[in-house]
C-alpha cells in the first residue's frame, strides 16, 4: 500500500467516532427544542384523549428515559435500522433513499452551472485586471452573492416561465416524460436509456433551480479564481514560460490555471455542502422533492427518527467531500500530503 | 397543523399605512383625561412569523389605549410548549375545525383542561353545557345550549376574538363545475375540462402523509385520498352530509346507527364492496396496533364509537358508547378500504399501491412530489345528491405539491396547473383581472384570535380582557392586510357551522370603552 493509500483508509477511519459523535448530538439537541412531536401528529381535531396520546408516544419510545431511548436507537442503527419516521408513517431509510437523488442531481448541476460560470469570469477577469471585462464581471458576481435564492426564484420563473414561457415553473419532470428508473438521476437514466425527450424535459426543469442554487457558488468561485489567478500570473514561472515564448494560452491554462485551482478546490469542496444541504428555499420554491425541504420539514414536526438520520446523511456527505477535495490537492499539488 | 400564508409586499405596505395612521392618531387624542395613576399594564403578544405583521398592529392599537406591549415572534411548537405551562401572557393562535360543528372547536378549546385550551380559561357552567351538549342527540336542545355558551364565552372573553378567513382558490377558465369547498376538500369527479383530458392540482402543501386513509390526520392528504377513496357519506362544497357508499341510514335510538349500503360499489380491483369492508375500515383504526403493528392517529376522530357489527352483506351497524349527534359529521372523514385486498398484501403494500373505491385510481407519485390519479371506469357514480352521477369526466388528475403561493399562481398563469389552492389576497386580486383565470373564495373553516392566559394577572381579570377586546379594530387589520376577504367573530363559533347564533355581535371598536375598563381594573390609561 502507499502512503497515500493508509492515509485514506486513516481518514475514513477517523470518521467513525465524528459520526457516532453526529448521532449523538443531534439526538440530544432535537430532544432539547420543545415541542411534541405526538401532539403535533395530532393536529387540531378534537376528542383526542390522553390514552391515545400516551400508547402513541410509547410507539416512538418516547415515554423511556433518554438514556434508554438514545440506547435503543444506537442499537437499532449499528443494525441499519434508521428507525420510523413519526409523522409520515414510514420507515426513514425510505423516505431519505427517496429523496436524496434529486438533491443529488440539483445540486451536481448546479455545481456544473457554478464552474462553468465562475472559473472563465474569474480568468477572464484575472487576465484584465480593472478593465471593463474585470469589473462587469466582478459586479455581477457581486450580485450572485447577495441576491437572495427566493427572489431570485421567483423573478426567474416570472421572466422565463411566465413571460417568456421557456422554462416549465417547478417539478421535476413532465408528467409521462420520466425515463426508466436506473439511479435515480433523471438526466443520467435518460443518458443511460438514450432517451433524449426525457433529457430534454430534464434539463429544462433543472435549469431554473440549478441556475439559482448555483449562481451564488458561480459568483465565489469567480473571486476565488480570479485572485488566485492575479497571484499565479505574477509569479517567475509564468513570467519565464511568457519570456520562453510558450503561447499566451497555454501558459494560461497549463502554468497558471493549475495553480491557481487549489484554492478554487477547497472552496468548491465547501460549497458543495451548501449546495446539498442549503437547498431548502429552492427546494420549496420549485416545488423540488428533494431532502432540504424533508429535513426542515421534519425538524418542525420534531420527527426526531427522520431529522437524525438526515443529519446523519449530511454528516457523512460531508465527511467524503472534505476527503475527496484533500486527495484532489495532492494531485493538484504533489507537494502535499493528505 | 398550520395555515401557511404567503404575504406580498401590497399587505406590508398596507399594514405600514395602517401603522402611520394609528400612530398619529395615538398622538391626536391627549384629551382624554388621564385617570388616577395606577400601574402600567405591560404585556408581551407573542406570534408565529406567520402573523408577526399583524401582532405588530396589534400591539399598537393596545398601545394607544396605554398597555405597554411588545412583540415576540417564535416558532410554533416553542411557543405552545411556553404557553401550555402558562408561561406567557397573550398569544396568537388559530385552530381549524372538520365537523361543521363546534365539538372539534370550542370543546377542544375552551373547555376546562381540553388539549387546545391555551388561555387555560376554565368555566365551569361553560363545561356542563358543553358536556350536555355532546350527552343529547336533539338537534333543538344542542342549539339552545351553544347560543348560551356563546354568550358567556363572549362575556367572559378568555380571546380577543378575531376572525376566519375566506379560502380562495382559483381555476384555468377550461376547468368546468368546479366551487371551492368550505373543508378545503376537492372533489374532481365533478369537475370537466373543455380542453384536454388530464386535470392538475396546485396543492398547498410540501407533502402528503400517507395514501392510506388510516394513518393522516391533517386535511391536504384528506383532499387527495378522497379522490381514490369513498366513504359511507360524503359532505357537499357548502357543508351538508349526504350519502355515498351508504344508501341511506337510520338511528334507531340515540346511540345507534344503522346504514344501508349500495349494492353497486366496487372497489379499482373489481371486488363488490359490502358490509364486511365498513366494518374492517373501522376496526382497523379503533384496534391498537392494528395497522403494520402501528396504531391509527384517527381514533378519537370517531368520537364515543364502540363497536361495529355487520347486520348482513349490506347493512352495518354502529353502536356508541353515548349520543353523537354529529356522528355522521365524522364519517365524511374515514374513506372505506378493500379488507381482502388488505389482508392478502398487508399494509405497507397497501399504502404503496392503495385500492379504494373512489372515482380514480392510484397510478403513481411520490408524496412529497406529485400524485397521479387515473379515472376508474368502473365507478358507481358517486353520492345521488351532488351531480354528475357518473364516472369522472377527466381521465387523468395529478395532484402536484407545490408550497410556495407565487409559484402557484405563475404556474396557473402559464398554464401549468387547471386548479390551486389557497391564493393570497393581493394574488387573488392580479388573477381576477386574468380572463383566462376564474377565482372562488368560500367561508374558511379556521378561527383566528389572541388567546390571553386566563390563569394569571393581568388576564385573570374578566375587565382587562374584555378592555383588550374593545382596544383591537379588527377591521382595519382584515381590510389591510387580508384584503377585506375574511369575518369578523364575536366568539368561539364560525358561521357556518352548527349552533352558530348570527345575532351576537362581535365587540366594537371602542377604545374609550377599553380605557374605562382598563382604569377601572387599576391600569393607568392614556
Amino acid at each position: 500500500m502507499t502512503r497515500t493509500q493508509v492515509q485514506v483508509i486513516e481518514r475514513i477511519l477517523a470518521a467513525v467516532p465524528i459520526m457516532l459523535g453526529v448521532v449523538i448530538f443531534t439526538f440530544l439537541f432535537m430532544r432539547m427544542i420543545p415541542g411534541d412531536p405526538v401532539d403535533i401528529m395530532m393536529g387540531e381535531a378534537g376528542g383526542v384523549t390522553l390514552e391515545e396520546m400516551d400508547f402513541l408516544r410509547a410507539q416512538f419510545d418516547l415515554d423511556k428515559p433518554l438514556p434508554v431511548q438514545l440506547a435503543r436507537y444506537l442499537g437499532r442503527l449499528v443494525q441499519g435500522d434508521m428507525g420510523y419516521s413519526i409523522q409520515r408513517a414510514r420507515p426513514v431509510k425510505e423516505v431519505i433513499l427517496e429523496a436524496v437523488p434529486a438533491t443529488i442531481e440539483l445540486a451536481l448541476f448546479s455545481l456544473l452551472f457554478a464552474l462553468i460560470v465562475g472559473i472563465p469570469l474569474g480568468i477572464a477577469s484575472a487576465r484584465r485586471q480593472n478593465s471593463l471585462v474585470d469589473r462587469v464581471g466582478m459586479t455581477v458576481s457581486f450580485l450572485g452573492i447577495s441576491m437572495p435564492a427566493f427572489w431570485l426564484g421567483i423573478i426567474g420563473i416570472i421572466v422565463f416561465s411566465l413571460r417568456l414561457g421557456w422554462l416549465p415553473t417547478s417539478g421535476r419532470i413532465t408528467y409521462g416524460m420520466e425515463p426508466a428508473a436506473i439511479t435515480g438521476l433523471l438526466t443520467l437514466d435518460a443518458v443511460i436509456t438514450g432517451d433524449t425527450q426525457a433529457l430534454k424535459d430534464a434539463l429544462r426543469h433543472l435549469a431554473l433551480p440549478a441556475i439559482t442554487l448555483g449562481a451564488g457558488v458561480a459568483a465565489v468561485v469567480a473571486r476565488v479564481t480570479r485572485s488566485s489567478m492575479l497571484e499565479a500570473l505574477k509569479t517567475d514561472y509564468v513570467l519565464f514560460a511568457k519570456a520562453k515564448g510558450v503561447p499566451e494560452m497555454v501558459v494560461v491554462v497549463r502554468h497558471a490555471l493549475r495553480n491557481a485551482l487549489i484554492p478554487t478546490v477547497t472552496v468548491v469542496g465547501l460549497q458543495i455542502g451548501t449546495l446539498l444541504g442549503g437547498n431548502m428555499i429552492v427546494e420549496t420554491i420549485f416545488g423540488w422533492p428533494g431532502l432540504g425541504r424533508i429535513v426542515v420539514d421534519a425538524i418542525f414536526s420534531r420527527d426526531y427518527p427522520l431529522v437524525q438520520a438526515a443529519v446523519m446523511v449530511y454528516a457523512l456527505t460531508f465527511v467524503v467531500i472534505n476527503l475527496a477535495t484533500d486527495i484532489l490537492y495532492t494531485y493538484l499539488n504533489p507537494k502535499m500530503t493528505l | 397543523m398550520r395555515a401557511q400564508r404567503g404575504f406580498g409586499i401590497l399587505p406590508c405596505l398596507a399594514a405600514l399605512v395602517v401603522l402611520a395612521v394609528l400612530l398619529v392618531s395615538v398622538g391626536a387624542v391627549t384629551e382624554y383625561p388621564a385617570q388616577a395613576a395606577g400601574k402600567t399594564l405591560s404585556i408581551i403578544v407573542d406570534s408565529v412569523s406567520d402573523r408577526a405583521d399583524e401582532a405588530e398592529i396589534i400591539a399598537t392599537y393596545l398601545r394607544a389605549v396605554g398597555v405597554e406591549a411588545e412583540v415576540r415572534v417564535w416558532e410554533w411548537n416553542a411557543l405552545k410548549e411556553r404557553l401550555l405551562a402558562g408561561e406567557r401572557q397573550m398569544y396568537l393562535t388559530d385552530w381549524g375545525s372538520a365537523y361543521f360543528d363546534p365539538f372539534d372547536l370550542v370543546i377542544p378549546k375552551l373547555s376546562t383542561g381540553d388539549r387546545g385550551n391555551y388561555s387555560g380559561y376554565s368555566n365551569r357552567e361553560l363545561d356542563e353545557l358543553l358536556k350536555q351538549v355532546q350527552m343529547t342527540a336533539d338537534q333543538n336542545e344542542r342549539k339552545k345550549a351553544y347560543f348560551e355558551a356563546q354568550r358567556i364565552i363572549f362575556q367572559d372573553a378568555p380571546w380577543i376574538f378575531g376572525y376566519a378567513l375566506k379560502e380562495t382558490e382559483a381555476a384555468r377558465a377550461e376547468v368546468t363545475n368546479w366551487q371551492p369547498s368550505m373543508d378545503s376538500r376537492m372533489n374532481l369527479h365533478d369537475v370537466g375540462l373543455t380542453r384536454g383530458d388530464t386535470i392538475v392540482v396546485g396543492m398547498k402543501a410540501d407533502k402528503i402523509i400517507t395514501l392510506d386513509p388510516a394513518m393522516y390526520r391533517d386535511r391536504s392528504t384528506e383532499t387527495v385520498l378522497r379522490n381514490m377513496f369513498d366513504g359511507l357519506v360524503t359532505r357537499t362544497w357548502d357543508g351538508k352530509v349526504v350519502p355515498e357508499i351508504a344508501e341511506s341510514w337510520t338511528v334507531p335510538s340515540d346511540n345507534v346507527y344503522v346504514f344501508k349500503i349500495r349494492k353497486d360499489v366496487k372497489f379499482h380491483n373489481g371486488e363488490t364492496l359490502d358490509a364486511d369492508d365498513v366494518v374492517f375500515t373501522f376496526e382497523r383504526i379503533l384496534e391498537e396496533g392494528a395497522i403494520a403493528g402501528q396504531s391509527s392517529p384517527r381514533k378519537g376522530l370517531l368520537g364515543p364509537l364502540d363497536s361495529v357489527e355487520k347486520i348482513d352483506q349490506y347493512t352495518v351497524k354502529f353502536t356508541l358508547a353515548n349520543p353523537f349527534p354529529i356522528f355522521p359529521q365524522a364519517l365524511v372523514h374515514f374513506q372505506i378500504v378493500p379488507k381482502d385486498y388488505i389482508k392478502k398484501v398487508g399494509d405497507n403494500e397497501f399504502a404503496a399501491k392503495p385500492i379504494g373505491a373512489g372515482p380514480f385510481k392510484f397510478k403513481e407519485g411520490r408524496l412529497d412530489d406529485q400524485i397521479v390519479i387515473e379515472r376508474f371506469d368502473g365507478y358507481y357514480g358517486g353520492s345521488q345528491e351532488i351531480p354528475p352521477v357518473s364516472v369522472a369526466p377527466v381521465k387523468r388528475a395529478i395532484f402536484r405539491m407545490m408550497p410556495e403561493a407565487t409559484v402557484r399562481v405563475a404556474a396557473l398563469k402559464a398554464g401549468e396547473v387547471h386548479i390551486i389552492q389557497q391564493v393570497p389576497p393581493d394574488l387573488a386580486r392580479t388573477l381576477s383581472a386574468d380572463k383566462n383565470i376564474q377565482v372562488k373564495s368560500v367561508d374558511g373553516t379556521r378561527v383566528y384570535c389572541v388567546e390571553m392566559n386566563c390563569k394569571k394577572p393581568p388576564f385573570d381579570d374578566v375587565r382587562v380582557r374584555q378592555a383588550m377586546n374593545y382596544a383591537v379594530d379588527w377591521n382595519a387589520i382584515l381590510t389591510s392586510i387580508y384584503g377585506g376577504n375574511g369575518v369578523r367573530l364575536a366568539s368561539a363559533f364560525l358561521p357556518g357551522g352548527f349552533g352558530f347564533d348570527p345575532d351576537l355581535k362581535p365587540y366594537p371598536y371602542n377604545p374609550d370603552k377599553a380605557k374605562a375598563l382598563l382604569g377601572e381594573a387599576g391600569y393607568f390609561v392614556k
